[in-house]
């Protein structure tokens, strides 16, 4: 994906399966809002193309999309029903059916008495609200979330949470971008990882975990830990230390080790990194560049 | 789906359109303006009646010579006139107030100018003197012909029926110029009242941030599509809306408002002239309307756009400073230039086309030029919708856009 002489995205290919919860993951301009863009045909792509189900995605060919954007909008001089009743026209359902679910959904967001009003009269999290319902209202196949809970307090963060997994659980395959780590460990079956528009990580979230260093062992003890080839003692003092092991290694053996060696083991916590350590790790080089 | 799609886009952008108090305001202003006016120019005619008649009927005191010897003093001693033999003591006569006015009739009123001295009433109320001056003379001269056949074609009671040929039938002249001249009238009412909206449609999703969400719910062109036949749609509205008060003055008031005595049964249809009006009144408004969309696609704001705005509209209106030429030497170069130049090409073409003045040949090739343009705009402006409203704070690129490349 080229920007006049300048390359933005470099070769990238990934595969979202049916039914998982696929997260998009990178810094501010890796290139993740470029992708999905350049997929859904809103840029013109030097090369690639977007397949559902085998079959090249063009936009309202019947398939059912549902692409919640990181530049959020509305024809916000209109009125909430309005607006949706015009949008599930336009994916494909009927006037009726279409104002029926509106109304329902607004009542499910708590924005039931905004049915008449005009979208500018909204606060800013109101209209993310309807935006999602927007996006969601054609029971979609294929959602596609750019930072879904932008904007939103903790509150409604997981209202929206909630309504997308609900999405997700009636059937669709969820390709979401998001810097909420702690939303993608518990959401995302697989991640991707971009950085200057190249993958640096892709698969399960564990496996992402262990190919950024494997585990970490924290361990309670007396006496002192020793030496060996299984592991890095990383900290020990004051009967606490912390061991790094790699992938290939299996926790159990460290702990016999340990126990072999005479160790009297009081606590014993094998933790992967947490992709927030893993996001810090790969982008921390450019944060010390910018400063 | 596209079709159905299509039929969406239409009935969403009317329906918004017509639901809109602002619409309704801009729209009625119109008529309401008309119906002042012609309430204005009521009272007008009511006034300027009763001061004719007062000023036929005045009476005054005045005095006059007579070196022509036309004037007939029966008439002039009728009218309370006293003729006297010294002009200087008529003057002083005027001067005193002792009479209203003092008329000197030189010897040959043909050449030479009768002056008139009065005591002043006023600008207005002056003119009262000349009046009755005037008449006292044409009167005079009428009495001395003493012919009623004479004096009725001398004052000019006299009507003409004239008859003209074109390509062996009879032609329409005037009768045939007025209803081709309606899509003159037409053009000008929709692009002026529908610019800016046509100019809006686009950079409202710019603006409002709706460009992602919108393409991928809906091919472009049926959008675009869409709004360009909403905006007919709408302008006809209007155009009912602005057509109801003429009507009815014209039916109901027409004699008050001193309109003219229209023999709609007299007007000439002709078919030719008709189909041609039709046809580049809907080119015109196709062109105009698809090179503002494209406009407001390729532009962030509406403040971006006025220059380009503001060219297209002038381009409307330069056509009427030849309109002599248009009228009188359609062959002129500048005139052809007009007539195929796109954007002053529906003015140009309806004017001559109205007049008579537009060959059947050059007529069609306006006709596809016009539509032929238009689809070709209409595929630029889809292509910049498509590639280049999510640039939506900065110009767009046009050269990125054509080239299919990819803009940040």
């Amino acid at each position: 994906m080229d920007f006049g002489p300048t390359t933005v995205i470099k070769e990238l290919s990934f595969d979202v399966a049916r039914g998982e919860t696929f997260g998009f993951l990178g810094s501010n301009g890796s290139g993740k809002t470029t992708t999905i863009r350049a997929l859904l045909g809103i840029y013109q792509p030097t090369s690639g193309i977007l397949h559902i189900d085998g079959r090249p995605f063009r936009p309202a060919k019947g398939d059912r999309l549902g692409y919640l954007p990181e530049e959020r909008g509305l024809y916000k001089k209109e009125s909430v029903i309005d607006v949706m009743t015009y949008f599930g026209t336009l994916k494909g359902l009927g006037r009726q059916q279409a104002k029926s679910w509106s109304l329902k959904f607004l009542q499910r967001v708590d924005l039931a008495d905004k049915e008449k009003a005009r979208l500018d009269k909204l606060s800013g999290g109101q209209q993310q609200k309807i935006q999602l319902g927007v996006t969601i209202m054609n029971d979609p196949e294929l959602l596609i979330l750019d930072e879904p809970t932008k904007g939103f307090d903790p509150v409604n963060r997981r209202l929206v949470m909630q309504i997308i997994d609900e999405t997700k659980k009636a059937g669709a395959t969820v390709m979401m971008v998001t810097h909420q780590m702690e939303e993608v460990e518990r959401l995302c079956d697989r991640v991707i990882l971009l950085k200057d528009g190249v993958s640096r990580a892709y698969g399960t979230v564990r496996e992402v975990q262990e190919s950024f260093g494997g585990t970490i062992i924290h361990v309670d003890h007396d006496g002192a830990v020793p030496a060996s080839a299984s592991y890095t003692i990383a900290h020990d003092q004051g009967g606490h230390a912390t061991l790094e092991i790699d992938p290939v290694t299996d926790p159990a053996r460290v702990l016999q080790e340990l126990v072999a060696a005479g160790l009297v083991v009081r606590a014993f916590t094998p933790q992967r990194k947490s992709l927030d350590e893993i996001f810090l790790e790969v982008y921390g080089d450019e944060a010390a560049r910018a400063e | 789906m596209a079709q159905h799609n299509l039929g969406t886009v239409i009935r969403f952008e009317v329906v918004r359109t017509l639901s809109k108090r602002r619409f309704w305001v801009a729209t009625l202003l119109v008529p309401v303006l008309l119906i002042v006016v012609f309430l204005l120019v009521f009272l007008s005619n009511t006034a300027t009646d009763e001061t004719e008649g007062a000023q036929k009927d005045a009476q005054f005191s005045f005095d006059y010579t007579d070196a022509s010897g036309l004037v007939e003093p029966a008439m002039v001693k009728r009218l309370g006139g006293k003729e006297i033999s010294d002009p200087a003591a008529g003057i002083a006569a005027v001067k005193d107030a002792t009479v209203a006015a003092f008329f000197l009739y030189p010897k040959d009123p043909a050449t030479d100018t009768i002056k008139v001295y009065g005591v002043d009433k006023g600008l207005f109320a002056n003119g009262q003197y000349a009046s009755v001056a005037e008449s006292i003379l044409q009167q005079s001269a009428l009495a001395k012909v003493n012919a009623p056949q004479l004096t009725g074609i001398i004052q000019g009671n006299i009507t003409i029926d004239t008859t003209t040929f074109k390509d062996g039938a009879v032609a329409g002249g005037m009768n045939a110029v007025i209803p081709a001249m309606l899509f003159v009238v037409i053009f000008y009412v929709v692009i002026l009242l529908l610019g800016g909206q046509m100019l809006n449609s686009t950079l409202e999703e710019k603006e409002n941030r709706v460009t992602e969400m919108i393409l991928t719910t809906i091919r472009p062109t049926s959008l675009i599509l869409g709004k360009v036949i909403s905006l007919f749609i709408i302008g006809i509205v209007q155009m009912l809306v602005f057509a109801v008060p003429v009507v009815l003055a014209h039916v109901f008031f027409r004699n008050q408002l001193s309109l003219p005595d229209l023999d709609l049964s007299a007007l000439v249809f002709d078919p030719q002239t008709m189909i041609v009006g039709t046809l580049v009144l809907i080119g015109g408004f196709a062109l105009f309307t698809t090179t503002l969309v494209a406009l407001g696609a390729a532009m962030p704001t509406a403040k971006d756009a006025g220059p380009v705005f503001g060219a297209m509209m002038l381009l409307i209106f330069i056509p009427f400073y030849i309109i002599s030429l248009i009228i009188s030497d359609p062959g002129a170069v500048i005139v052809q230039i007009f007539s195929y130049f796109p954007y002053s090409a529906p003015i140009t073409a309806l004017l001559r086309n109205a007049f008579g003045t537009l060959p059947l040949w050059q007529a069609i090739i306006i006709i596809v030029m016009l539509f032929g343009i238009s689809a070709v705009v209409l595929r630029i402006a889809v292509k910049i919708f498509q590639y280049g409203s999510i640039e939506y704070s900065r110009k767009v690129n046009l050269r990125d856009v054509f080239h299919r490349r990819a803009t940040p």
